[in-house]
């Protein structure tokens, strides 16, 4: 006696709070919005390049200084300007994104990596292996990732790597969970139980019937987290816990030049923009990767 | 509902002991030696030994934890290398500025993200450069607000000071002091808050159920209150508790930009020089607030939705 | 003050509550205008219950909205004409908002489709209904005149601690609290068990009675508006096909459509030897709606003046020897529509549903009994004193849920069994554990056979794996069956072609098919192996009528064909008859009556049994008397499972030790019943 109803089903609510968006021309916007995509997933592409090619791309040598110190954008031919000791910010600022971006495209990769591979397994396993693994992970998960990090960071030693390896340590939970909360969604749908009727072995039906159902939204996750990552990683190395001294890094940049920011204010606040560049390139390239990848389900 | 609490308390008092595990293991690990830290580099051997024996450091790992684990139920969070003074001290001492600092842009937060989801869903001009400017402030690094709002408000415009706590006894110079750390700190969870609140209170406006309350001739502000924003406040309530362990961590920056003396500085000065005991307790104590935090806005959320706790 | 001291509504007037002229809705979705509905004119009587019947895309639930005045803004309506509801126009842009809500506390009521959506699941339902009621006595009292029972408890819990038929009757307290003129019911019983739907139709229909508020009912079902209603009102593509009084409507229609609709509809006295009936397909053609009928393309009557002029609503042209009916109009140019037959306006669906003579198993297991002299074929499926539990945590209190508690049937080859039963039955799980998707906590299961049974489920679409085409998902189980990959191709094709799909279906994704494409896709994956059994788990409830009858030709079609066994489970009896050699009804866990579906439709035995075919809604019959709500399978009565509800229950019924099991009810007859009482009950 269920019928798939009707019309009224379809229609939202009611005045008062919520207006009516304008409704013209929608289906021209579609096309649009598809190229968009492109261009936006695009852009992820095209500053990894940039942050392959720094060495190569940055006019002068950011560690020598090359002119006047304290020089202001544009002034002798130095487009963001000097450091106090003369040093080209605007190799700098290519070198330090350049760290910043690989270092963030790697602690993706590993947490995807990682907590893929742990989510996919209690998802599919089930039992006490998913008990076990979701404890571990929720513990991760409620604590306040950065500060942990942190102390990861001040027991192991400041230097890029060990912050590398701590912000990946508390990262990894939250594809994890993530990822299980996909696998198990998809396995209890019926298509998964018609597989096993029709025969699937535990391994075809993981691998052909749930895997590709998991990669889109474990890709977008990915995407539009880089920037986060991007981000905690300034944080930190802004505390002092990356590369140490010469080496140009978005956040230590900042922080051991704050005193000139009344005076000579672009030297600290460049690197700052370096980082917020990297943040939204990750924030528009992850809408743009979303869109592709998330059709109506 | 007392099954749900006490099951939540469970959890909480878990995680604490799980977090300070963590950082005794870390502790294990960390480069600084607390011996030399204590007789300092020239020490004899007898002394060393003397100190190691003092620090119980001759005892089995276990044993150390127990007794770890039971300094730091009765307030003992060791002694900091730095400043010879016991790190509970230090933090009582730091930790007031930054509470207030973290509840000042946690209000700062809360306002914008109610800005964000009331002009979106309602339309009003300006909305949407509002809403521009929210997340570029988002996507930028916590340090560039905060220096970035230096220049801007005060080496150009001057119109907000530029660092410290203000005159101690002045309310209105102290809140000025506070304006801006406070935004560089709330402009972030502003915007994660207030889309999360918008997308809660678009799929509630749509839901049958205030359907059903316009059909009962509700007028509008009665739907609001009793259908719409009880049903709302679950996702956003979780996104403040996330965002609360965020700003614990961008306190430290701010604090460091402004000059700021709460636990961010004694951070900052810990660090480079290993002091363990106080990076360790910091966390400990900052950990344990978004810890307790977190437990209790899952309270308030059953209490909200009696579905949770069924 | 309690419901009937406020002021009668305008009944005693005889001006209609509503009054609809001219009326032409058009909303915008997904950034595309539509006419939704084009040309009402319309009246509600005071007292009465008009329902207004149709299928999805008729208009009928805007209708509604419309006259509540809640069409939403995100739609950007646009509204001509008029709808005026108790003296107040209710179309948006005419008067005020303020007004509009006036007349929505005072004069309307709404119940909508989904009690558990439509109730607020942060507020306890007492506080809801004092929303509209405006004090607690008063909640008390409209809880107890709709029924529910406990009403001073009931009042404080929350929408998720009550079945969905007291939620249901939460809603109609709400909607005639304050005793409005119109109440709007918009398929008010669409979600429920068919036992429970009889027993809200009824309360609709008393509290009618009661309060004297007129009824406009939504719904797609004929049935239930031939049960409540007083008049019918038939809408097609946003316009009114036909309207009249119930009677007259059901007995001679005079629009196509709704002898179509009647023709095609499945119920319990629907031909079995004969193909089953459906309305021609819809095309969805745009122009059609714009100019002439709308109904001409599906339309066996249709000639050229349909498709340049829209008929106007009108009498119908008297026939000979033929009484006036007052008040029956319809829209359509044909003149005498009733003197065509059911077959000219509908189509064959495929073949007769019925073939072969039913194969009756051998008895299993009963004590005291004649055994029948039965072929002597092993059974495909047996199932033997099965139980199976689920540990859940209610509550925070960790309980059992008894899914089945002792089920034994068996199927012989190529027989059809249908298995019947409401919401907590067991009757899903039961299937379920037969195809080994589901463990049992206790007895047996065996299948005979060389393949495993092979299943088809409700959602056709989510069965199909949503990035793999249809050709990759059958030659999947090609290859698990190990057919040779040169075989495979050639099988594929053959097994489309069964299902009666084009080949061509194969490189498409689920996705990309419609809804009965995708069932027949599931059925040709289950069947391009013949499996020794097929399982089939509600297949037909999410579809259309047509849609539905064309699975079920398909799945007899194919059972003869590949000479397989069908467990059919459902919860519609007139699909059950129609699809099962044998009956078994299912409650809460057990079989209570198993027997030919003939037999058991034509005599039931078993009181549950009774109460099922009683409340099914048939034209023109009675409302049954059915008692309480199902029970949940969380806490199951002690003794016989059914006796809070059985009319014919004794205390006998009730004791623990009781252990009610299937019996001959007469010596030589395939029927069972599990009931202690069978002996005595009147046939």
């Amino acid at each position: 006696m269920t019928s798939l109803t009707s019309s009224a089903a379809a229609v939202p609510q009611q005045r008062g709070l919520l207006t009516g968006r304008p409704v013209a021309g929608r289906a021209r916007r579609a096309v649009t919005d598809r190229r968009l995509a492109w261009a936006a997933a695009g852009l992820l592409a095209l500053v990894t390049l940039v942050a392959l090619l720094a060495p190569v791309l940055a006019p002068h040598d950011p560690l020598q200084p090359v002119g006047l110190p304290s020089s202001p954008p544009g002034a002798g031919g130095f487009l963001l300007g000097t450091d106090t000791i003369g040093r080209d910010l605007l190799s700098r600022t290519l070198l330090g994104i350049r760290t910043s971006w690989l270092a963030s495209l790697a602690v993706v990769a590993v947490g995807l990596l990682v907590g893929g591979t742990v989510g996919l397994a209690a998802g599919a396993l089930g039992g006490w292996v998913d008990g076990l693994l979701m404890r571990v992970t929720d513990l991760f998960l409620s604590l306040p990732a950065t500060l942990v990090a942190i102390a990861v960071v001040a027991a192991l030693g400041p230097g890029l790597f060990n912050t590398f390896l701590a912000i990946s340590l508390v990262w990894w939970p939250f594809y994890a969970r993530i990822v299980r909360g996909e696998v198990r969604a998809l396995a209890a749908r019926p298509h998964v139980e018609a597989a096993r009727l029709a025969g699937a072995g535990g391994v075809r039906i993981a691998l052909r019937h749930l895997l590709p159902g998991v990669v889109p939204s474990a890709v977008v996750t990915a995407s539009l987290d880089i920037g986060n990552v991007v981000l905690t990683l300034a944080s930190l190395s802004f505390l002092g816990l990356g590369q140490s001294a010469p080496a140009p890094e978005l956040g230590a940049d900042t922080a051991r030049t704050l005193a000139e920011l009344l005076q000579h204010w672009w030297i600290p606040v460049v690197p700052g923009l370096g980082a917020l560049a990297l943040s939204l390139a990750g924030n528009v390239g992850g809408d743009g990767v979303r869109a592709l990848l998330t059709r109506r389900r | 509902m007392t099954t749900y609490v006490l099951r939540r308390l469970g959890a909480l008092a878990a995680l604490l002991v799980a977090l300070s595990g963590l950082l005794f293991v870390l502790r294990r690990s960390s480069s600084g030696d607390p011996v030399r830290a204590l007789v300092g580099a020239n020490a004899s051997q007898e002394a060393i030994a003397r100190a190691r024996a003092d620090l119980g450091l001759d005892q089995p790992l276990t044993v150390q934890y127990g007794h770890y684990l039971a300094g730091l139920v009765r307030g003992d969070l060791g002694t900091s290398y730095r400043t010879r003074r016991p790190v509970g001290e230090d933090i009582a001492a730091f930790g007031p500025p930054t509470l207030e600092l973290v509840a000042a842009a946690f209000v700062v937060a809360l306002v914008l993200a109610l800005l964000f989801a009331v002009s979106s869903i309602l339309r009003w001009p300006g909305a949407v450069v509002f809403r521009a400017v929210l997340q570029v402030g988002a996507a930028a690094p916590t340090f560039l607000l905060a220096i970035g709002g230096i220049v801007l408000f005060s080496a150009v415009l001057g119109w907000l000071p530029s660092g410290g706590r203000g005159t101690p006894g002045d309310p209105v110079d102290q809140a000025l002091h506070l304006l801006l750390p406070a935004l560089a700190l709330g402009i972030a969870p502003a915007l994660a808050l207030g889309r999360v609140l918008r997308s809660s209170l678009l799929t509630t406006l749509a839901a049958d159920h205030v359907r059903t309350a316009r059909a009962k001739g509700l007028g509008e502000a009665a739907t609001l209150r009793r259908h719409v924003l009880r049903n709302s406040a679950g996702p956003a309530l979780s996104m403040a508790g996330l965002q609360l362990g965020f700003m614990l961590a961008g306190v430290l920056v701010v604090e460091n930009v402004f000059t700021w003396n709460g636990l961010g500085s004694y951070l900052a000065s810990s660090i480079p020089v290993d002091d363990y005991p106080a990076i360790a307790g910091v966390t400990l104590v900052l950990g344990a607030t978004y810890v307790v935090v977190n437990a209790v806005v899952d309270v308030l959320q059953a209490l909200a939705d009696p579905r949770t706790s069924a | 003050m309690s419901v009937l001291d406020l002021p009668a509504p305008t009944a005693r007037t005889g001006e209609p509550v509503a009054r609809v002229r001219d009326l032409h809705v058009s909303l915008a979705r997904g950034g595309v205008r539509s006419a939704v509905l084009r040309g009402i004119d319309l009246d509600v009587l005071p007292g009465e219950v008009l329902a207004m019947v149709g299928e999805s895309g008729s208009g009928k639930s805007v209708l509604g909205l419309t006259l509540m005045g809640l069409l939403p803004e995100a739609s950007a309506p646009q509204v001509t004409g008029e709808v005026v509801v108790a003296g107040t126009a209710m179309a948006p842009g005419a008067g005020t908002e303020a007004a509009r809500r006036q007349v929505r506390r005072v004069h309307l009521g709404a119940v909508f489709q989904d009690p558990m959506t439509s109730l607020n699941p942060t507020m306890r339902v007492g506080a809801q209904i004092a929303e509209a009621a405006g004090s607690d006595d008063e909640v008390q009292r409209l809880l107890r005149a709709v029924g529910v029972p406990s009403p001073e408890q009931r009042a404080r819990a929350y929408p998720h601690e009550l079945s969905g038929g007291l939620r249901q009757r939460v809603m109609i307290a709400m909607a005639v609290a304050g005793r409005p003129s119109l109440v709007i019911a918009d398929e008010p019983t669409t979600a429920l068990d068919v036992t429970v739907q009889a027993q809200v139709l009824d309360l609709l229909r008393s509290l009618r009675d009661e309060l004297g508020c007129s009824v406009l009912m939504v719904t797609h079902d004929l049935g239930v508006a031939g049960q409540v209603a007083d008049r019918i009102a038939v809408m097609y593509a946003g316009r009114l096909a036909e309207v009249g009084r119930a009677a007259n409507v059901l007995r001679s229609p005079a629009h196509p459509y709704t002898a179509g609709l009647l023709a095609s509809r499945l119920s319990l006295s629907t031909d079995r030897t004969r193909a089953l009936r459906t309305l021609p397909p819809e095309r969805s053609d745009p122009a059609l709606r714009q100019v002439g009928c709308p109904y001409r393309a599906r339309c066996a009557l249709a000639h050229d003046r349909c498709a340049s002029e829209a008929p106007p609503m009108e009498p119908p042209p008297l026939q000979l020897g033929q009484v006036p009916a007052p008040g029956h109009v319809r829209a359509c140019w044909a003149p005498d529509v009733a003197a065509h037959r059911a077959a000219e306006l509908t189509e064959a669906s495929g073949a007769a549903l019925r073939g072969a003579p039913p194969v009756v198993p051998a008895p299993h297991g009963d004590a005291g009994s004649v055994p029948e002299p039965a072929p002597e074929v092993p059974p495909v499926v047996s199932i033997s004193r099965l139980t199976c539990s689920f540990p859940v945590r209610v509550r925070g209190r960790r309980t059992h849920l008894q899914a089945l508690r002792g089920v034994d049937l068996q199927v012989a080859p190529a027989e059809a069994v249908a298995v019947v039963g409401e919401s907590g039955s067991g009757k899903s799980t039961l299937l379920r554990v037969v195809a080994g998707l589901q463990r049992a906590s206790g007895g047996e299961v065996t299948t005979s056979g060389a393949t495993r049974p092979q299943m088809v489920f409700q959602d056709a679409g989510a069965s199909l794996t949503p990035w793999m085409s249809v050709g990759a998902l059958l030659g999947e189980r090609l290859a698990t069956e190990g057919v040779p990959q040169r075989e495979r191709a050639a099988r594929i094709a053959r097994a489309l072609e069964q299902v009666e799909l084009p080949a061509a279906v194969q490189g498409a994704r689920a996705a990309e098919l419609s809804g009965g494409q995708r069932q027949r896709v599931a059925l040709a994956r289950a069947t391009i192996v013949p499996p020794p059994v097929l399982l089939c788990d509600e297949p037909t409830s999410a579809l259309d009528a047509s849609l539905a009858a064309t699975v079920l030709n398909l799945v007899t079609g194919l059972r003869e064909r590949l000479g397989m066994a069908v467990l059919f489970v459902t919860h519609d009896l007139s699909v059950a008859r129609l699809v099962g050699d044998r009956i078994a009804v299912m409650y809460l866990g057990r079989l209570v009556e198993v027997g030919p579906a003939e037999q058991v439709m034509a005599a039931p035995v078993h009181p549950y049994t009774r109460a099922l075919l009683a409340a099914v809604p048939e034209l023109g019959s009675a409302l049954p008397e059915v008692r309480g709500e199902p029970a949940s399978p969380l806490a199951v009565p002690p003794g016989c499972a059914f006796h809070p509800r059985c009319p014919a229950a004794a205390q006998r019924c009730t004791e623990a030790a009781l252990d009610v099991r299937l019996e001959r009810h007469r010596p030589g007859e395939p029927a069972l019943v599990a009931c202690i009482r069978h002996r005595e009950l009147a046939p």
